[in-house]
């Protein structure tokens, strides 16, 4: 525990400090400043138009973050040989994957939180400027939205770490993750499309669709975690889909670590 | 309780027994016995043997230097020692005990080779995460971190973070980082490389007052006169294969010197080879 405990306080430190990070902080910034500029341009649905930005926002500098720091922290130690002076302490290398994705996630919820101070002000600032288009606006929708953000950022994040425990090197573990992004993201709606009664639906092959089914179970649903249309219309979420969904990504990225502790096990570091 | 009686006399007898057999029976630091390794190569994973059947033991207390050129097989049998790559064949053990066990890393100090510490951390954060990952608490490792950083001379420069140093510092760094939790037994990759005159003197001076501690040090480096200063025992490691161990004081005798004893077992060999 306490090897898990010094990882992860590292992993947080490094990433923290890390000097992308301001980058991708200031991008952050433009785009919630941007969001204000918008608004004023634009004469109807400001509510919805404020709440979209800032929302995608928080989930585009999220996602910058696990590509450009997240898998530079496992890769860097694995590039630059800085994982042996880890190893060569009692740490185990089951616990070294533990305590990355410990450090990398609270990386993650502490940069959403940070981001999302910022997206909620700019929220807060149109709604003072425009009430009249926030007759439907919900603070709490706004926040599980956040909150989905993250959580769907640390699975990404742990999907990595999968990539990286047996990778060679970093960048194929960027490519795939990105592959695993995209793919998660329209899985569902190519699945929905594939199984409707439409004509793509009867002019597919029985094999895509098959393919396509087992591929829905073993990707990760990341539009599940997308609840930026509901924040952004005022629509109240069912806490049973709240309550599954946040089983889901837990449980996913739980199975995802362990499944990085077993690749991860047996490496070696020549 | 009468520890003589007849029920506690067998016991007392197995106990006497099992001290005086074990006094006759040695127990090495480090025990390395038939150990092959070999790596995958390029896109083809062509075999390329690192290691073929090595075999030598270091016992407590002592300074042995592994010498070899570049390419010998020192890191991989060092790597093999801290756990970071697996023998293919043979057995390993340090303190009696097989490589990896968090008792047996929590006893060993490594500098690793040209060594790469974390960018964004300083040595003072270095040490914290060195000493807390082997069991130490905050204040302990405070007060050791500041004895090593007069000892490494980084006194100055302990709060800076670690991509400010140059190679000497961080090598430096990561020779305080090693000992910050008091380990019997050091392991040190080419400990001088990147360092000047005066930071090499430093190193001789840490692995001398190791020694003096009764701390077992097994240390690798290609250069002669490094070995020769600090080393109680040597081993000359040629191509994988161990060409030569034993004292220095055996080894090398009168009118001979260790770069002729070298010279002889690695290049004489290699030719003959050839």
């Amino acid at each position: 525990m306490k090897g898990i405990w010094a990882v992860g306080v590292v992993t947080f430190l490094e990433g923290i400090r890390n000097r992308s990070l301001y980058g991708i902080t200031i991008i952050a910034l433009l785009l919630l400043v941007s969001n204000l500029i918008m608004s004023g341009l634009v004469p109807q649905s400001v509510g919805k138009l404020a709440v979209d930005i800032a929302l995608s926002t928080v989930s585009f500098t999220g996602l910058l973050i696990v590509l450009f720091i997240g898998i530079n922290l496992v890769a860097k130690d694995l590039d630059r040989k800085t994982i042996y002076m880890v190893l060569s302490r009692p740490i185990s290398r089951q616990d070294y994957i533990v305590g990355k994705f410990s450090g990398i996630a609270a990386l993650i919820v502490a940069s959403v939180a940070v981001l999302g101070l910022f997206a909620a002000l700019s929220i807060f600032i149109t709604q003072s400027n425009f009430p009249e288009y926030f007759a439907r606006f919900s603070w709490g929708s706004v926040v599980l939205a956040m909150v989905f953000s993250a959580l769907s950022l640390v699975l990404l994040s742990a999907v990595s770490l999968l990539f990286a425990s047996f990778a060679s090197n970093s960048f194929i573990t960027l490519v795939m993750t990105v592959i695993v992004y995209i793919i998660g993201h329209s899985l569902s709606d190519v699945k929905s499309l594939l199984s409707g009664g439409s004509q793509i639906a009867s002019e597919s092959s029985g094999v895509v669709v098959k393919l396509v089914e087992v591929a829905y179970y073993v990707f990760p649903n990341l539009s599940l975690f997308d609840l930026k249309l509901q924040a952004a219309h005022g629509l109240a979420t069912p806490v049973s889909y709240v309550a599954w969904v946040a089983l889901y990504g837990v449980g996913y990225s739980s199975f995802i670590v362990c499944l990085a502790r077993l690749a991860f096990s047996r490496r070696e570091f020549p | 309780m009468n520890l003589k009686g007849p029920v506690f006399r067998p016991f007392l007898f197995f106990g006497v027994l099992t001290i005086f057999v074990s006094s006759f029976i040695k127990c090495f630091m480090i025990e390395i016995t038939d150990v092959s390794k070999s790596y995958k190569e390029g896109l083809t994973k062509r075999r390329v043997q690192a290691l073929s059947g090595l075999s030598l033991h270091v016992e407590s207390g002592e300074v042995f230097g592994f010498l070899g050129p570049n390419g010998a097989g020192k890191s991989t049998t060092i790597k093999i020692l801290v756990n970071l790559v697996y023998p293919d064949q043979g057995n390993v053990s340090l303190f009696g005990q097989a490589p990896g066990g968090k008792d047996v890393q929590s006893r060993i100090g490594y500098l690793p080779e040209n060594p790469y510490f974390y960018d964004y951390l300083s040595a003072e954060e270095l040490l914290l995460f060195a000493g807390s990952a082997c069991g130490m608490d905050r204040v302990s490792i405070k007060k050791r971190s500041k004895e090593l950083f007069e000892l490494v001379d980084l006194a100055a420069s302990s709060r800076r973070p670690l991509r400010t140093y140059s190679k000497g510092m961080v090598q430096r760094a990561g020779l305080a980082a090693a000992l910050v939790h008091d380990p019997d037994l050091v392991i040190l990759d080419e400990p001088m490389s990147g360092l000047d005159p005066i930071g090499r003197k430093m190193v001789g001076d840490i692995i001398l007052s190791l020694k003096k501690m009764g701390k077992t040090v097994f240390f690798s480096s290609h250069i002669l006169t490094d070995i020769e200063r600090f080393s109680d025992r040597i081993g000359i490691l040629a191509k994988g294969e161990l060409r030569l161990v034993g004292s220095l004081s055996e080894l090398v005798t009168n009118g001979s010197s260790l770069e002729d004893l070298f010279l002889t077992k690695v290049v004489d060999v290699a030719e003959a080879q050839e």
